[in-house]
């Protein structure tokens, strides 16, 4: 837990109690750019970046080019950070021309939409796209990716890698972004659960080595690992395996 | 040559020209002065510092306000633009000054806002 909804405008509308896991789910519409749109890694039907999994996004842009069909119009929408891309918005062919009228080249707007991938070549299928009236906007979103990507990448690395440099920002000083350390929901210390959520997320079959504790927690004395470690023990949440020095969670992951 | 819009270019404000000589980059600023010829202009980034952005071909009208230019870096740390777009401000106008701090932040945090 303790991915907390931002008014940055991104987060999950429905957002029920239940389906809050570690792992954020792509209920979340995330502002990206072009350049991060391209390096997203498909597995099946998930797309990621940088591990994250999007789907839902938006970009902002200006047109470089308009093409109308009868179903669709295709937009190529550039926003300096990769070649322009291909953005398709499907028309309403019952409606008398009302809906969808074509945005001029030359336009900054934002969209919303679906990322998709076909024949290794990403697009968007666009829900939204608004010109912009108030180009402060732009800058805005700029701000949201930074922003965006540095929480959702930090909750997936579940607070144990926070770089130093992330607080001396100010960007955790902003409220209600949920910063660094407070995961003070399961009753843990941060300390524990760093160590607790390490230990969750080893792969390896004879679990996390203290020494690996060390190498991964540069934060923390050899002394406090053990602590949070006998702590952790005690309370059920770890249990050793080939020795004392090696520990894997109880909880099936 | 390669066209330069279908390249990563760089938003960099005028204190990174000098880093930047042959990259593709963009670059937005308030209209300061225009050379006569109008070939040349000169713009202000969000600290107030001067960039000169030169054209291949004298411009067809009158530009004034907040433009984001895009272009290569030459080698005398100038602009030579390919295309340019003027920002609407009809509604609000641009805030210049906090453009160049969100600048500031993606350069710091390229991880998170990739060129390229």
């Amino acid at each position: 837990g303790g991915y907390t909804q931002s008014p940055g405008g991104f987060g999950s509308p429905a957002g029920t109690q239940a389906e809050k896991k570690q792992r954020v789910r792509s209920q979340n519409i995330v502002p990206c750019t072009v350049s991060q749109l391209q390096a997203a890694e498909q597995v099946d039907e998930t797309f990621r970046i940088r591990g994250v999994e999007i789907s839902q996004v938006t970009v902002m842009g200006i047109i470089r080019h308009a093409e109308k069909a009868p179903t669709n119009i295709l937009y190529k929408v550039d926003d300096m950070t990769a070649a322009p891309m291909d953005v398709r918005q499907w028309v309403d062919t019952d409606e008398a021309g009302g809906e969808n009228v074509v945005v001029p080249p030359g336009t900054y707007v934002k969209v919303a939409g679906h990322l998709r991938s076909f024949q290794n070549k990403k697009s968007l299928v666009a829900f939204k796209i608004m010109p912009l009236e108030n180009m402060n906007e732009f800058t805005t979103h700029i701000l949201e990716i930074v922003n965006a990507h540095m929480m959702l990448r930090k909750n997936l690395m579940s607070a144990s890698r926070v770089p130093q440099s992330f607080s001396s920002a100010g960007l955790s000083d902003m409220g209600g972004y949920g910063g660094g350390g407070s995961l003070s929901v399961n009753g843990l210390t941060a300390h524990q659960s760093q160590v607790l959520n390490l230990i969750k997320n080893c792969p390896v079959p004879e679990g996390m080595s203290l020494q690996e504790l060390k190498l991964q927690l540069q934060n923390m004395s050899m002394s406090a690992i053990k602590q949070a470690v006998e702590f952790l023990s005690s309370e059920g949440h770890i249990y050793s395996t080939v020795d004392d020095d090696h520990y894997k969670s109880t909880d099936a992951e | 040559m390669g066209d330069v819009h279908e390249v990563p270019r760089k938003r960099i404000a005028t204190g990174h020209l000098a880093q930047c000589i042959g990259q593709p980059v963009c670059f937005v600023g308030r209209v300061e002065k225009i050379h006569p010829t109008g070939k040349l202009f000169v713009l202000s980034d969000g600290e107030g510092k001067h960039a000169t952005v030169e054209l291949s071909e004298p411009l067809d009208e009158e530009i004034s306000g907040v433009l984001e230019v895009v272009g290569r870096v030459t080698n005398q740390a100038t602009i030579m633009c390919m295309s340019y777009v003027q920002f609407r401000e009809d509604r609000s106008p641009f805030d210049l000054e906090l453009y160049n701090e969100a600048l500031k932040i993606i350069h710091e945090f390229p991880d998170y806002f990739p060129f390229g």
